[in-house]
């Protein structure tokens, strides 16, 4: 499961299935696609990959239907 | 060699504070920072599947035109309306679309875009605002075909009267904004990215819809006021704050489990349960700055309909845990502040009203069930128990009631026009509502103000499967079976 705590350092954090691709550049990013599929992957990337295909595939619907007006 | 790039990434991280502050609904600047950086990285992550998927030359046009403009090419792609795409993308390609299809040449498309000079005035339209200090600048998004993918139908582009009109309520708003919640506006200004508007709801005045896939973008028809607006922008960016959080963690276990939310009168998944709470925290900590009683009656709602709501969450998981318990931690003291007591009574009352009004439209009395609620009545005897069994509504329904209509006239100082029953009720003549409702038992909101104005604790939809089953013949006094079941 994702978002499991560390608490063995002075801060407590929650760390994320998501892995921070924020910085790599488009290259970077597809270096290395071709190795992915893996089902037996355990790795953060696949898991993370896996988490976000289950995300598209189980889409909620738009959070929608706000009377603003009273 | 070891891990590089994408394979060395580390995950995102929140501190526990941080998460705490997320739930309370106070975060900071690096907080929201955070999560603008998961929305990037999921950006890029959907970008890459659909590039290994679709392996076309836009990705190779996009991938070029980032080594000649990098920023450019960032700022086009952490556009809310940017994970709308790629995620339709992506779906139709694991669908077995074509890329063409999929419309991967959007990517060429951005291309050619990241190395046009900026213009000096970012895409024509926007909406801008500054007060006390604090400045706010959003995109108004009226031409992006992607924009009707936000959940609502959207307008036909403004023309200049219409822009102008929606810039005034934008800096209506932004004032009443800095004034009241300054926080919640530093918010605002940190993760609003785009306003697109939509056509009126003749249903609900004013409408809004936020998407999962559209972190920071918020789909809105012209509000009726500049205070509608600026609860409407509180409540669409909670929406979108929620869903960055949930980029990063799942909260919920069964997040589809379907249950009673105060804010619609359908059966709501216990994920739209959380989004509604997390959505009214800050719209109840707006009303809460107000002493008049529409201002006093929205807090004294909402503060109670958020605590039950959130406190009736189950399966969290220990993330969901810790947000929830924050948003409690929020939103419990407010419990015990003072509301003017014939708000508190209309406020209490609505809430109580919506409650009983859902269950009457949701929870289904089966016929062999209604058969033994008739003949236990004609014996003479307790009700047997009955389970009621929620149905999933075939659509979306939004909160419509003539006895909160009439509340809220009355709130507002209004002459008052309606149902005698609904009139005696918000007046406080409860006997006078009783004897009106007793004689409508065809209509689901007299069974509901049955059991309101008598004060009790009755499961309504017993009594009225009841009554329906005894048939015209026997005629039952309707006041009688909803005491009969409470």
């Amino acid at each position: 499961m994702d978002g499991g705590t560390s608490t063995t350092g002075a801060t407590p954090e929650w760390r994320s299935a998501m892995i921070d691709v924020s910085g790599l550049s488009l290259t970077e990013l597809t270096a290395d696609a071709d190795a992915d599929g893996d089902p037996a992957d355990q790795s953060p990337l696949a898991y993370c990959l896996r988490r976000l295909a289950a995300d598209l595939a189980h889409p909620g619907e738009p959070i929608a239907g706000f009377n603003s007006a009273l | 060699m070891g891990a590089t790039g994408v394979t060395a990434a580390r995950p995102h991280r929140l501190s526990d504070a941080a998460l705490a502050s997320l739930g309370a609904g106070r975060p900071g600047p690096a907080t929201l920072a955070e999560l603008r950086r998961a929305r990037l990285s999921r950006h890029l992550l959907l970008l890459r599947e659909i590039a290994v998927l679709a392996r076309t030359e836009d990705f190779a046009a996009l991938a070029a035109a980032e080594r000649a403009a990098p920023d450019r090419v960032r700022e086009l792609l952490a556009r809310p309306l940017f994970g709308v795409w790629a995620a339709r993308c992506l779906t139709a390609l694991r669908a077995g679309a074509t890329p063409d299809s999929a419309g991967t040449g959007h990517l060429s498309e951005l291309a050619a875009r990241a190395r046009i000079p900026r213009p000096r005035r970012e895409d024509g339209r926007q909406l801008t605002a500054e007060h006390d200090g604090l400045r706010i600048t959003v995109r108004l998004e009226d031409t992006d075909p992607l924009r009707a993918e936000l959940g609502l139908p959207p307008t036909a582009a403004l023309d200049a009267a219409e822009h102008q009109r929606w810039q005034t309520l934008f800096a209506g708003a932004w004032r009443l904004l800095v004034d009241r919640v300054r926080p919640d506006a530093e918010v605002l200004a940190g993760l609003l990215d785009c306003v697109v508007p939509v056509r009126t709801d003749p249903a609900a005045r004013g409408i809004s819809a936020t998407s999962a896939d559209a972190f920071g973008a918020v789909a809105i028809s012209e509000p009726a006021d500049a205070t509608a607006l600026a609860v409407g922008l509180l409540h669409e960016i909670q929406h979108s704050i929620l869903n960055g959080v949930q980029y990063l963690f799942d909260l919920l276990e069964e997040p589809g489990e379907l249950g009673y939310s105060p804010w619609r009168d359908d059966p709501r998944p216990a994920s739209g349960i959380l989004h509604g709470a997390y959505a009214y925290l800050t719209v109840t900590r707006f009303w809460r700055t107000r002493r008049d009683p529409l201002g006093q009656f929205e807090f004294a709602r909402w503060r109670a309909a958020v605590a039950t709501a959130a406190g009736d969450l189950r399966g969290l998981t220990p993330a969901g845990e810790r947000f929830v318990g924050a948003l409690l931690g929020e939103v419990r003291p407010w419990l015990d502040e003072p509301v003017d007591p014939r708000v508190r009574r209309l406020a209490e009352g609505a809430n109580r009203d919506h409650r009983l009004r859902w269950r009457l439209r949701n929870l289904h009395v089966g016929p062999a069930d209604a058969a033994a609620l008739a003949d236990a009545w004609r014996r003479g005897e307790r009700p047997p128990p009955v389970t009621p069994v929620l149905r999933p509504a075939p659509r979306r329904a939004l909160e419509a009631s003539a006895r909160l209509d009439l509340t809220h006239r009355l709130l507002r100082g209004l002459p008052l026009d309606g149902a005698a029953g609904d009139l005696a009720y918000v007046r406080g003549d409860d006997g006078a509502a009783l004897s009106a409702y007793r004689k409508n038992p065809g209509d689901r909101a007299a069974w509901a103000g049955m059991v309101l104005a008598g004060g009790l604790d009755a499961a309504p939809e017993l009594a009225a499967a009841a009554y329906r089953a005894l048939g015209d013949q026997e005629r039952p006094d309707p006041l009688a079976m909803v005491k009969w079941v409470s």
